[in-house]
């Protein structure tokens, strides 16, 4: 009997380990997708300087740069899921990359110190955000493993713990960027 | 950039004019050490031919000349090993880089060693020399030797025994880093210690704030255990192409090295079991390949800036 209490004890405290660990790692992976979206928040707030800055120079780019300003509007309206905005985030990072190349065609704003500010500060928001979804991947990874994993999988199934998708890189930032192409956006 | 010693007309004429006071420190110490063995043998000679006390008298006479001689030299010496430093490695650094200086009685301070997180052992001695401070073209970086232990006390029948143990011997390297970060990243050789370590704080408790950071690149995480305060920030400075850099760094060293980024500085601890930039007493300064490995090793901590690409400023630090 004594036995019997100890093991139901024993498997008892093993699960409240195992529930709360695979909490642990759900929320890990919540506060990494708030990482991702402080950083495109960060992002998306240098687009009105970069249009106002490259507007100041040129005329041949307003059709990229409507369809920046366009991106943003829509990556910033609230009913828009996770995947979505990270996939509008791609197609902005492509023709915020496309316009950047453009503008070699344009000496002053290129020697403008504004716009190399805001070139910079594109490139670190570029790396950080990169940082930014490995880390999330990182930690879908992790708690993916634990739900799928003996014998988390146990535990997993009974409290209807499902798998979460990583995110995959967009395929255009995936291919090498093809200058040509660029130019001919 | 190779660096001919042998085609290098200033630093042969410097080489030249060592030699023979090399050579006169050589000799001198040859001759004191001959002396010595042969008063030592002069002792136990007599106590064997059964006259203890005129050998011991024959014995101790050359005994001291070779000590007195030993001690004599002993001046010129430390006097030929700093000309050695500031004139031979002073003259081949400002060859590779102007900006390149030596300065043989400065080295990293014992607080810096702590404060670089690479090490958990509070050193009980420190040594430090040979401080090389540069430029590689945007990027300031500083190295120095470092050998620190620890003691441990232990009771014996006759009382207390102390051992003494390296926590570091090497050269420490500090660079600028390319990027502005706020919090720490440290990375580890993944020895028994450290896998079990960042298996226990991975899976049950974390001691210290700093969480490890498991990253993508295989071949990464099966050489180093990464830790971080910040996650996103670890992988911000750890970018792929960076952690590729690291293990090419790596791959040329004979042991493996530690890496810790903090307030946008890097520290490398590269271990190593020879004294470096140390004069030759018994061997020919003029043997290319003497001053060569002396040489290499400044050469490899130069391209250090280059190999890891701290001189890339786009990520808004200068």
């Amino acid at each position: 009997m004594i036995i019997a209490l100890v093991v139901i004890g024993f498997i008892f405290l093993i699960g409240i380990f195992f529930y709360n660990s695979l909490i642990g790692k759900k929320n890990q992976v919540t506060n990494a997708f708030s990482a991702i979206d402080v950083m495109l928040k960060k992002r998306f707030d240098l687009i009105p300087n970069l249009v106002e800055v490259v507007k100041q120079y040129t005329t041949y780019e307003q059709g990229t740069l409507t369809k920046i300003v366009e991106l943003r509007a829509k990556a910033g309206s609230p009913n828009i899921s996770n995947a979505e905005k990270a996939d509008l985030d791609a197609q902005l990072g492509n023709s915020v990359k496309g316009l950047m190349v453009n503008i070699e065609n344009y000496p002053d704003l290129k020697a403008n110190t504004n716009f190399i500010n805001l070139q910079t500060t594109w490139t670190e928001s570029e790396e950080q955000i990169a940082a930014a979804r490995r880390t999330y991947n990182a930690s879908v990874t992790d708690y993916n493993n634990s739900i799928m994993m003996f014998p988390g999988s146990l535990f997993a199934g009974m409290l209807n713990f499902q798998a979460i998708a990583v995110l995959e890189t967009a395929a255009e930032e995936r291919k090498n960027i093809s200058a040509k192409e660029l130019f001919n956006n | 950039m190779s660096f001919d010693i042998a085609n290098n007309v200033a630093l042969q004429q410097v080489l030249a004019t060592m030699e023979i006071e090399r050579k006169r420190i050589a000799a001198t110490q040859t001759k004191g050490y001959i002396f010595i063995t042969a008063g030592i043998l002069l002792c136990i000679l007599g106590f064997f031919l059964g006259f203890p006390i005129p050998g011991v008298i024959g014995g101790l006479i050359p005994l001291i000349y070779g000590g007195v001689l030993l001690f004599k030299i002993n001046d010129s010496l430390t006097a030929y090993q700093s000309a050695y430093k500031t004139n031979v490695i002073g003259a081949a650094l400002k060859f590779l880089d102007e900006s390149l200086a030596i300065n043989p009685y400065q080295g990293i301070e014992a607080s810096e060693f702590m404060y670089t997180q690479l090490f958990s052992n509070e050193p009980d001695r420190y040594k430090t020399e040979d401080l090389v401070t540069g430029c590689a073209d945007k990027t300031r970086f500083y190295f120095a030797e470092v050998h620190a232990e620890y003691k441990t006390v232990t009771q014996t029948k006759n009382g207390t025994r102390t051992e003494w143990h390296d926590i570091f011997k090497g050269i420490i390297f500090a660079a600028d880093f390319n990027k502005k970060f706020n919090g720490v990243t440290i990375v580890r050789p993944k020895d028994f210690g450290a896998a079990f370590g960042a298996w226990f704080s991975k899976n049950l408790f974390s001691f210290s704030g700093n969480d490890v950071i498991q990253l993508e690149n295989v071949e990464f995480d099966k050489t180093f255990v990464t830790y971080g305060s910040d996650q996103v920030e670890s992988r911000y400075i750890l970018t792929p192409a960076m952690m590729e850099r690291i293990l090419n760094l790596n791959h040329q060293t004979k042991y493996n090295i530690s890496l810790s980024f903090i307030e946008s500085r890097m520290y490398i601890a590269f271990p190593l079991n020879r004294n470096y930039f140390e004069a030759p007493v018994f061997k020919s300064l003029l043997s290319p390949e003497t001053v060569n490995e002396d040489i290499s090793t400044i050469k490899f901590m130069y391209d250090i800036v280059k190999e890891l690409d701290l001189n890339t400023r786009i990520w808004g630090k200068e």
